[in-house]
């Protein structure tokens, strides 16, 4: 695969502290790449030195192999959504979709004919022919950001950015959009990068996700590794529910790897022990999904005995917190099976599948507690 | 709740009301009634004699130098709009999308709103000073040995009326465009940028069109302003730079011809309402819903 996009040791001082510090990374052409982060995680500040609108004060930006860093917004080959749409309120859905493409009859790229066939296909691929001459206040904002697209799309730039594009849209218009964006990128086949809070939305739509905190690229890689194989604590604690947990590691040769966690559990891990020395310091991680719990009564084999705390019943899954000797855990079960019946206040017997408990690497050890 | 809650809460509004209704009616409806009133009355040795006639209205339009003053004034008023309208474009544009710092905002916007701090009599005055045979100009231009004689021509003209309006007037204009750009988010901008377009395809495609409402109100205001102006006129204004308002004043405190004072009054009072309603009506029809 060959890189589009790269970034080389980006750096964005407003003054106060860096809002981007030392992020590096390379897109690949057609790939569909996700910067995710908190608030404030110098997610939108990268994405935006990418497409020219703030320049950075340190590092470059690449494209195609060649240094862009000071080449203006205008004439960079890259198009993008923003999270408030920004139609031109003055324009009609019609000219905001051909803007871009009049500007170039200007430069002698393209004739009237050409933009009226690209401008109807695109206004078709969105689904709103029947809206092209609204203005862009008459739209819901569902087909607000449905204009958009389209204009970002209709110059057939090689890259799109967006800018958390369905940050102010409602929860079900979202998961429309969701299924449409995921669709174009399929059929358009061009290199997206996304900006977005929503960690299922970053998972769900992406081939790879770059995982951001106080503007330090935290780990960079596909939905399946951030998920399963966090490189540090605060990946697995941001990324889906998880429990990280500290321990001392107990090598036996022949043997799993044996932790002996601060409440007095014991758990192996037989999943990325390598390297690992006895009596080391260690972090875990378990997720959430994959605590089994069993009602306490008549059983004791090898478990960990707690008590609900508490009880949220979310539809389609049940959340618990566990009270555990030393700590607290955080447990989500699939609702309709036993789990239903239990109540606050419950006692319960503990257990983890020794396959799904996660060693962390040890640069994170420092970072735990957050 | 009690039934009788909305009808207090109506007596007290009406009380709220009642120092701005008495306000307008002492200070506004009667002054124009009795303009209206004075119109259509006529003069007879200095003195006034009630009537109702309409001869004084149809002189506005054809006695010399009557409707040919007003014209004038009205040149000069839209020439004082235009060239407000200009100067204060581009310091509205900074105010509103090249000053990132509020405080940066705040020094630029105390500049603007300072300078009328000072009387308009005093700032008129300095113009005069500037302009004059023995003013900053000429002293200039004389000490630099670029001209022999004082220049003349810049003083007692109309070229210096409608600059020293144009000075007075500006932050009018600066602050009516400031605060319809000031609407326009920063990201319509950015996605103009984005899509190829140059700052000038920018400025003329989407800022200018979003922004011609406060041009408008801006040059309306500026146009009133000047057009009734008879300080300008008076301190830095020749013979031939004579404003409608100059006129009034010489009907009603040499001539004693109140009637037809009154009459050019209610005649710029209707054009003055006839260009605001079809302003706002153009206003109202080129406001962009963001």
């Amino acid at each position: 695969m060959t890189t589009i996009i790269e970034v080389r040791q980006l750096q964005k001082h407003y003054g106060g502290p860096l809002a981007v510090r030392d992020v590096s990374l390379s897109v690949n052409e057609g790939e569909f790449l996700s910067l995710l982060g908190a608030s404030g995680s110098g997610k939108t500040t990268t994405l935006r030195m990418i497409a020219g609108l703030e320049i950075p004060t340190h590092g470059s930006v690449l494209f195609r192999g060649q240094d862009i860093t000071n080449v203006p917004v205008a004439q960079r080959d890259m198009r993008m959504v923003f999270q408030d749409f920004a139609l031109f309120p003055n324009l009609t859905v019609w000219e905001n979709v051909a803007f871009g493409l009049k500007l170039r009859i200007n430069r002698g790229r393209i004739n009237r004919g050409e933009i009226k066939a690209r401008v109807g296909q695109y206004l078709d691929t969105v689904q709103l022919s029947a809206h092209a001459d609204k203005m862009p206040h008459q739209l819901s904002g569902g087909q607000r950001q449905r204009v958009s697209l389209a204009r970002a799309l209709v110059t057939d730039p090689p890259v799109v950015l967006f800018d958390e594009p369905l940050g102010s849209l409602d929860a079900n218009m979202r998961k429309v959009m969701q299924l449409e964006l995921k669709r174009l990128h399929r059929e358009l086949r061009k290199t997206f990068i996304y900006v977005t809070h929503d960690q299922e939305e970053a998972m769900g739509l992406s081939d790879r996700v770059a995982v951001l905190q106080d503007g330090q690229l935290l780990q960079l890689g596909t939905p399946d590794d951030v998920y399963f194989r966090p490189t540090c604590a605060a990946v697995a604690s941001f990324i889906g529910a998880a429990n990280v947990l500290q321990g001392i590691a107990e090598v036996v040769p022949g043997k799993p790897l044996g932790v002996q966690l601060i409440g007095g559990w014991r758990l192996d891990a037989t999943d990325s022990a390598a390297g690992v020395a006895n009596g080391e310091a260690v972090t875990l991680m378990l997720r959430a999904e994959q605590v089994a719990i069993a009602p306490a009564a008549g059983n004791t084999a090898g478990g960990l005995r707690a008590q609900i705390t508490e009880r949220l019943f979310l539809g389609e899954k049940i959340r618990y917190e566990l009270k555990v000797p030393g700590t607290e855990l955080r447990l989500t079960a699939i609702s309709g099976g036993d789990h239903l019946r239990l109540s606050l206040g419950d006692e319960v017997i503990v257990t983890a599948d020794p396959r799904h408990v996660r060693v962390l690497p040890r640069a994170a050890a420092p970072r735990v507690g957050a | 709740m009690s039934a009788a809650a909305p009808a207090r809460d109506r007596r007290h509004l009406l009380i709220w009301l009642v120092p701005p209704l008495l306000w307008f009616t002492v200070f506004m409806l009667i002054p124009y009634c009795m303009l209206f009133y004075y119109s259509l009355g006529s003069t007879e040795y200095m003195t006034f004699k009630p009537g109702f006639s309409p001869a004084n209205l149809i002189r506005v339009f054809r006695a010399e130098p009557y409707l040919s003053v007003l014209l004038k004034s009205a040149r000069i008023g839209a020439l004082t709009a235009i060239g407000a309208t200009i100067l204060a474009y581009p310091v509205a544009f900074c105010l509103a999308f090249h000053t990132r710092s509020a405080r940066a905002k705040f020094v630029i916007y105390l500049l603007v709103i300072v300078p009328w701090w000072a009387a308009y009599l005093v700032k008129a005055y300095a113009w005069k000073t500037i302009l004059g045979t023995n003013g900053i100009i000429n002293a200039l231009l004389l000490e630099l040995h670029v001209i022999r004689e004082p220049l003349t021509l810049i003083l007692y003209n109309q070229f210096s009326v409608i600059l020293t309006l144009v000075y007075i007037f500006t932050p009018f204009s600066i602050l009516s465009i400031y605060a319809q750009l000031e609407r326009i988010p920063t990201s319509i901008l950015e996605a103009s940028a984005n899509l190829g377009a140059t700052t000038f395809e920018t400025l003329t495609k989407i800022v200018i069109p979003l922004s011609l409402p406060g041009v408008l109100a801006g040059a309306i205001i500026t146009f009133a302003l000047a057009t009734g102006d008879f300080i300008a006129p008076a301190l830095v204004g020749g013979a031939d730079a004579i404003m409608i308002s100059n006129v009034v004043i010489n009907l009603l405190g040499v001539a004693f011809d109140w009637p037809m004072a009154a009459s050019i009054g209610i005649v710029v009072i209707g054009v003055g309402i006839a260009l605001i309603s079809v302003s706002q009506y153009v206003e109202h029809r080129a406001q962009a819903r963001f």
